[in-house]
C-alpha cells in the first residue's frame, strides 16, 4: 500500500520554519538587566535600531546631545 | 501644598540639545555599540589600564560628574584609539567575534573559537593578552579551558 507522503509535508514545513527562526533571524535577547537595557538604548542612539551593531571608533555627530532624560511632570 | 499629585510621564521625552561649553576640551565619543565593545572589553582593560584606574579612583573621591571630566576624556581617547588599532590590524577576527556574540545573547561561552582567533591576532599584532582578573593562581582561566562543561543553549 502506498505511503501517505503528503501528510508528512506539514511536519517538514514546521521543522524547516523552526530551524530558520533559530538560525537565520537574529535570536531575541534574554536575561536583560538594567546594564543591558542601558547599552541597548545607547545602541539605538548610535545606530537607530536597538539590535543594529557597528564598530566605528568615533560616534556620529549628534550623539553627544541626543540622550533622553526620562522626566515626569508633577504640578 | 499637602495634597498628593501623581506624576505623569511626558509624551515628549526631554532631550537637551545644548552642547558642552567651549571651555571644556572636545573629545570624540566612542562610536562602537555593545557587541564590539564586549568583544574588545578585555583588551581595553589591558591597553588602557592606567587611565581606567585613574578614572575609577577619581570617581571614588567624588561622584559629581564635573569632578572627573579630565580623566573621563583620557579614558574615551584611549578606548577610541584602541578600537581604531583593532580595526586596522585584526578586522576579520574582530568582526567574526562580535557577530558571533550578537547571535548568542552576547555571552562569551558559545563563541570561544572566534575568540581564540582574535586573541591570537591581538597578541601577535598588538601584544595584548586577555587576562581575567581574580583568577585563582593554579586555575586555568575559563577562556583557555579546552572542553568546557557548559555549551551553548539549544536553538
Amino acid at each position: 500500500m502506498p505511503v501517505p507522503w503528503e501528510a508528512l509535508i506539514p511536519f517538514g514545513l514546521v521543522t524547516a520554519m523552526f530551524g530558520a527562526a533559530g538560525t537565520l533571524l537574529n535570536p531575541p535577547r534574554y536575561h536583560i538587566d538594567s546594564w543591558e537595557e542601558m547599552m541597548m538604548d545607547r545602541d539605538q542612539r548610535l545606530t537607530g535600531h536597538a539590535r543594529k551593531q557597528t564598530s566605528n571608533p568615533i560616534a556620529p555627530e549628534g550623539f553627544e546631545t541626543n540622550s533622553v532624560w526620562y522626566a515626569e511632570r508633577t504640578q | 501644598m499637602n495634597s498628593f499629585h501623581p506624576g505623569e510621564s511626558s509624551s515628549h521625552p526631554f532631550v537637551e540639545p545644548t552642547p558642552l561649553p567651549a571651555s571644556i576640551p572636545k573629545v570624540n565619543e566612542v562610536g562602537a555599540t555593545s557587541a564590539p565593545l564586549k568583544s574588545a572589553a578585555f583588551f581595553i582593560g589591558a591597553y588602557c589600564k592606567e587611565f581606567n584606574e585613574d578614572f575609577m579612583l577619581c570617581k571614588a573621591e567624588n561622584r559629581d560628574p564635573a569632578h572627573c571630566l579630565k580623566e573621563g576624556r583620557r579614558v574615551t581617547r584611549c578606548a577610541t584609539d584602541l578600537i581604531s588599532k583593532m580595526r586596522e590590524n585584526c578586522l576579520q577576527q574582530f568582526e567574526a567575534h562580535w557577530n558571533c556574540l550578537e547571535v548568542n545573547n552576547q555571552d562569551y561561552a558559545p563563541c570561544r573559537k572566534p575568540e581564540r582567533a582574535l586573541n591570537k591576532c591581538m597578541f601577535e599584532k598588538l601584544g595584548l593578552t586577555k587576562t581575567i582578573p581574580g583568577t585563582a593562581p593554579g586555575q586555568t582561566p575559563i577562556h583557555e579551558v579546552e572542553n568546557p562543561l557548559f555549551g551553548r543553549m539549544q536553538k
